[in-house]
């Protein structure tokens, strides 16, 4: 396209047409300096940037993702994320633990190629720029995070674990069935949170997103992924986590509650997480419970591949069903 | 009484990582089996080449093995001259450095190169990871145990 057909592209899909010159560019390693209303030329395609995705943990405010930009597909109209070239080197944090965790774009580009139409993963595409940087074009995804959906229900726990545990758990389930589809294909999430579960609103679909990050790997390569998936199980079983402090804070019962809990009831990386969820909530079946404390201090043997934790739940499946 | 295949029991593999830990499993061997004559020893190190997705340029990962490669034979060889100080005769002693790439881990490696070379007893040590990094990052002591086949394993702690 030249630049009044961009212009025109512009006009129809955008209520904010940019004044002045339009800055075309097609090399993005320079991120920093690409601004709302430039135009990005990638693969043939162009595309106008609206600005940066902001991202904050779970429901905090955060920084400006500067190396993604909202943008809008100028041949259609459709929301874009683009993600640029940035390789970070960070800590990290697992709880108590620390581990060195990489921004992968050569990882993410693979990953959404290999996950191509299936939805339970965010869709993209990988285009390198006039410079080779590896660019991934992604859909936008109109949903809310699971990490809200849980924290949305207001009832007590126990009518939230008869009414709508089901039917979550069911869609949770799917979640780790689509990881375990990931790590079958020797490829990693990097990055599982509860908050990196969007909810699409029209189909009420749950979608995994980001998978940029990567560790160096180890002898049990699926470890950090697991410990994600065993905080999300833990996090669904809780309606939220439930903490020592929390219990010393809800008077003489919290504080007959918090008596029988045992060092062994506590999350592995969490020190005042409770992982034993049961000694809470008696009526969690035994079969949910004992995968949970796979996660606790008390544990003795980890998963190491996700097949085996999707074997243990599969049990819970026709206890939770029962109910 | 099980007999063995011509041989392989007196070949010894010890797995090292140049930790302290792994240094004790090799004085350990020396010291048990400085009076067996005709036991032949290995000492065999793992590098672990950096993932393409962190180092995604070849001759940049090409030149961090080589640092690696040569930082190790160093630490080698004085694993080596610890066995000749036990008593252990040169003669019987070997260095092996692989290097690991993903998506084989350094368990793999240790465990396929028993199997190939027909090594009787496989000896590694136990680094004493916490849980959390067991959890998180898994253990070569712990799979060699769970995975060995056809051999004795020795852990030494």
């Amino acid at each position: 396209m030249n630049e009044a057909q961009l212009r025109e592209q512009i006009a129809n899909y955008s209520r904010f047409p940019p004044r002045g010159n339009l800055n075309i560019l097609s090399d993005t390693t320079e991120f920093m300096s690409i601004q709302s209303g430039d135009v990005l030329e990638l693969g043939g395609a162009y595309y106008l940037v609206r600005g940066e995705e902001v991202e904050g943990r779970f429901g905090l405010d955060g920084e400006p993702k500067y190396w993604v930009k909202r943008a809008i597909d100028l041949a259609d109209g459709s929301s874009k994320i683009i993600k640029l070239v940035f390789h970070e080197k960070f800590l990290m944090q697992l709880g108590t633990e620390q581990i060195l965790c990489f921004r992968s774009p050569v990882k993410e580009a693979r990953v959404l190629d290999k996950v191509r139409d299936d939805l339970r993963f965010m869709q993209g595409f990988n285009v390198l720029d006039s410079a080779g940087n590896h660019v991934r074009i992604i859909e936008r995804i109109q949903g809310d995070r699971y990490y809200d959906l849980i924290h949305s229900f207001q009832m007590d726990h126990e009518v939230y674990f008869h009414d709508h545990f089901p039917i979550i758990f069911d869609k949770v389930f799917g979640c780790m069935e689509a990881i375990n589809r990931l790590h079958r294909m020797g490829e990693l999430h990097g990055d599982i949170r509860n908050d990196h579960i969007l909810i699409e609103r029209d189909t009420g679909s749950y979608r995994w997103i980001d998978f940029d990050y990567t560790y160096d790997w180890a002898e049990s390569p699926y470890g950090v992924d697991l410990f994600g998936l065993g905080n999300i199980l833990l996090f669904t079983a809780g309606k939220g986590f439930h903490n020592l402090p929390d219990l010393a804070a809800c008077g003489p019962e919290g504080m007959r509650m918090r008596s029988c809990l045992e060092h062994g009831d506590l999350s592995l990386f969490f020190k005042h997480r409770i992982a034993n969820l049961q000694k809470l909530f008696p009526y969690i079946p035994d079969s949910l419970n004992y995968v949970l404390l796979h996660f606790s201090q008390g544990a003795r043997v980890f998963y190491e591949h996700t097949d085996e934790l999707l074997q243990d739940l599969s049990a819970c499946r026709l206890d939770i069903a029962a109910r | 009484m099980i007999e063995l295949a011509g041989g392989i029991e007196n070949k010894v593999l010890i797995a090292v990582d140049l930790s302290e830990n792994s240094l004790k499993a090799v004085d350990y061997v020396g010291g048990m089996l400085r009076c067996h004559g005709t036991a032949e020893i290995t000492l065999l190190t793992v590098i672990k080449e950096p993932s393409p997705d962190i180092v995604p340029d070849d001759q940049e990962r090409g030149r961090m093995v080589e640092e690696a490669r040569k930082e190790t034979l160093a630490l080698m060889e004085e694993a080596g001259a610890r066995l000749t100080a036990l008593g252990i005769s040169e003669k019987h002693i070997r260095l092996k450095i692989q290097v690991c790439q993903k998506p084989m881990s350094v368990s793999d490696l240790i465990l396929e190169e028993q199997q190939n070379a027909g090594y009787g007893t496989l000896v590694v040590g136990r680094r004493g990871v916490s849980k959390r990094q067991e959890f998180l990052f898994g253990s070569v002591s712990s799979k060699v145990v769970r995975d060995a086949k056809n051999c004795a394993v020795w852990v030494i702690e």
